[in-house]
């Protein structure tokens, strides 16, 4: 039969759906939980991974974050390449210089979630298929339901409600920027951590599946499967070292918003005031409407240190916490030329020198105002940089858009 | 669609919503040169000559429940492309050596532009090169594309 499914992959129904977005949000929770760690189980899972490796379980040391590791003696020493990586390159290792942990565990989860995905793909011929972008569009676009009620192929719906889904969620809204500020502060690459309840993404694209009972696994995956389960379930991130393991407990507080209209619960990091994960030692990150920034933009946005940032999202986040209009006034920017604003009738377009030996290539600023008044009743002022040659307003907008500034000029409406 | 519809009705036929704060009452004006929406510009097609769909360009419609033109990279809100059905179709298929093209459309009916902060413009009959905006110094190869 030729579903819509396809000729030969299981059917997605909507009881399947609804049970695979219940499975998505439990794991989210477990992604998100502050609950203290099940140090019972985390400690029982992680030394059945190194019984796996045949190896005797270490001794655990438990950490309030992962900031510990950043102390000058990290109770785990970093793993770095050694001769156990030329070893594990070559074609006759050798025997007598066994790999660290870490490395073993890498191979070992590696190979399972090769098999894994191998077999998802098999399993489902439409899992590694490209979609259109249209199909991924209308996937995308609608809660799950609908979309499938609208025909939106059952495959494509659990990839997008699920994998990718939890990927944005865990992997890049929180993970990640935890990791950045891992490595800013000297923890290197942290590539041979785990990381418990920041796992879970990669953890719950299998568990869903298996769930639905479409996933032929063996008993000795699953058991190992269950056992990154159990660490995403109960702990924070880990470091497995030769005798002894290092566990963090998860954050005592992180603070998320949905992600603006996303059909399948996708959620960011953002506090207003204050750090948006915060560790029980007090280790930090912010980050507003979900992006990562550093604690000043949050704390104390001034315009020295404004003008001194070089990444333009983190200036953009940190001008926005003050208003262009207050920090144009406050950095003193010159006033260089003002007109009116086409299709935005009693506001007008201004243009301003730009702070350039900090920002780097010559530019000046554009200040607008919206089209369309903010739930204050006001309308909000944004500024865009334009190439330093522009000494008309109305030119240096068009210029934005790709038009000359005779075109722009004829704009009707702005909302 | 009609050229005389509210917000209140916009976002009804549509199913997609705009912060309760935006005048609902008011008729949506239908605008049919040059008009801007946030970060997004609408301008007919005649008046970009340096705009060319591709030869073989894959056109679709547009429909009632809209057609997502932009989003932000952090989630952000969508602009949507709103039309009855067989009012409108819609390629990205397109050629703009400014790269700022997101795509052309082409409406034999009013066609509408939505946006959860920016509220409801309508399009009169037509067709029209959408872009997006950008900014950065034009020395700069990695020009930063807007999205609000």
């Amino acid at each position: 039969m030729n579903g819509r499914n396809g000729p030969s992959d299981p059917i997605i129904d909507l009881l399947a759906l609804r049970r695979a977005v219940q499975a998505r949000d439990e794991w989210l929770d477990h992604g998100l939980s502050t609950a203290p760690a099940d140090r019972a189980t985390a400690e029982h899972a992680i030394s059945g991974l190194y019984r796996l490796l045949n190896r005797e379980p270490p001794r655990f040391t438990w950490v309030d974050s992962p900031g510990a590791m950043l102390a000058p003696d990290p109770p785990v020493a970093p793993v770095v390449p050694g001769p156990w990586l030329r070893d594990a390159l070559a074609l006759d290792p050798d025997p007598d210089t066994a790999p660290p942990v870490a490395a073993q565990l890498a191979t070992l989860v590696s190979s399972l979630r090769r098999t894994l995905d191998r077999r998802i793909d098999q399993r489902f011929k439409l899992w590694a298929s490209r979609f259109s972008a249209r199909d991924s569009a209308a996937a995308r676009l609608q809660p799950p339901e609908a979309a499938l009620r609208d025909g939106v192929n059952g495959v494509l719906l659990l990839k997008t409600t699920v994998d990718e889904s939890l990927h944005g969620s865990l992997h890049d809204a929180v993970r990640a920027p935890l990791r950045r500020a891992f490595a800013q502060q000297g923890g290197g690459p942290s590539d041979l951590a785990w990381f418990g309840q920041h796992d879970a993404h990669w953890v719950a694209r299998y568990d869903v599946v298996d769930r639905l009972g479409l996933l032929p696994i063996s008993g000795a995956e699953r058991y190992q499967l269950d056992l990154w389960c159990a660490l995403a379930r109960s702990c924070g991130w880990w470091w497995p070292g030769e005798d002894v393991c290092v566990i963090s407990e998860r954050p005592t507080a992180l603070h998320y918003e949905p992600v603006p209209n996303d059909a399948h619960g996708g959620v960011r990091l953002h506090r207003d005031h204050g750090p948006a994960v915060v560790f029980a030692d007090g280790w930090c990150v912010h980050a507003l409407h979900g992006t990562h920034v550093p604690a000043w933009v949050v704390s104390v946005p001034t315009v020295e240190r404004i003008t001194a940032e070089r990444n333009v999202e983190v200036r953009r986040t940190a001008i926005e916490r003050i208003g262009w209009d207050a920090y144009i006034d406050r950095a003193g920017l010159r006033l260089a030329a003002e007109a009116p604003d086409p299709g935005n009738p009693g506001f007008s377009l201004r243009l301003y020198d730009s702070p350039s030996e900090e920002w780097g290539t010559p530019t000046r600023v554009l200040l607008a105002v919206n089209g369309s008044v903010e739930r204050d009743g006001r309308r909000r002022k944004y500024g865009l940089t334009v190439p330093a040659s522009f000494d008309d307003p109305v030119a240096a907008a068009g210029w934005s858009y790709g038009l000359t500034g005779t075109l722009y000029a004829r704009l009707a409406r702005r909302t | 669609m009609p050229h005389n519809l509210t917000l209140a009705d916009l976002t009804e036929r549509s199913g997609l919503d705009v912060l309760d704060h935006l005048e609902r009452a008011v008729t949506v004006p239908v605008i049919d040169g040059l008009q801007a929406q946030g970060d997004l510009i609408v301008v007919p097609y005649a008046l970009l000559d340096a705009v060319q769909t591709a030869p073989g360009a894959r056109w679709r419609p547009v429909p009632v429940s809209g057609v997502e033109l932009l989003r932000s990279a952090s989630g952000g809100n969508p602009h949507s492309l709103v039309a009855d059905p067989g009012g409108c179709r819609w390629t990205t298929d397109v050629r703009d050596p400014s790269g700022l093209a997101l795509g052309v459309l082409d409406a034999t009916g009013t066609a509408y532009l939505i946006h959860p902060e920016h509220g409801g413009t309508g399009i009169a009959p037509g067709t029209y090169v959408i872009r997006r905006q950008r900014e950065g110094a034009a020395e700069s190869r990695r020009r930063r594309l807007i999205a609000d």
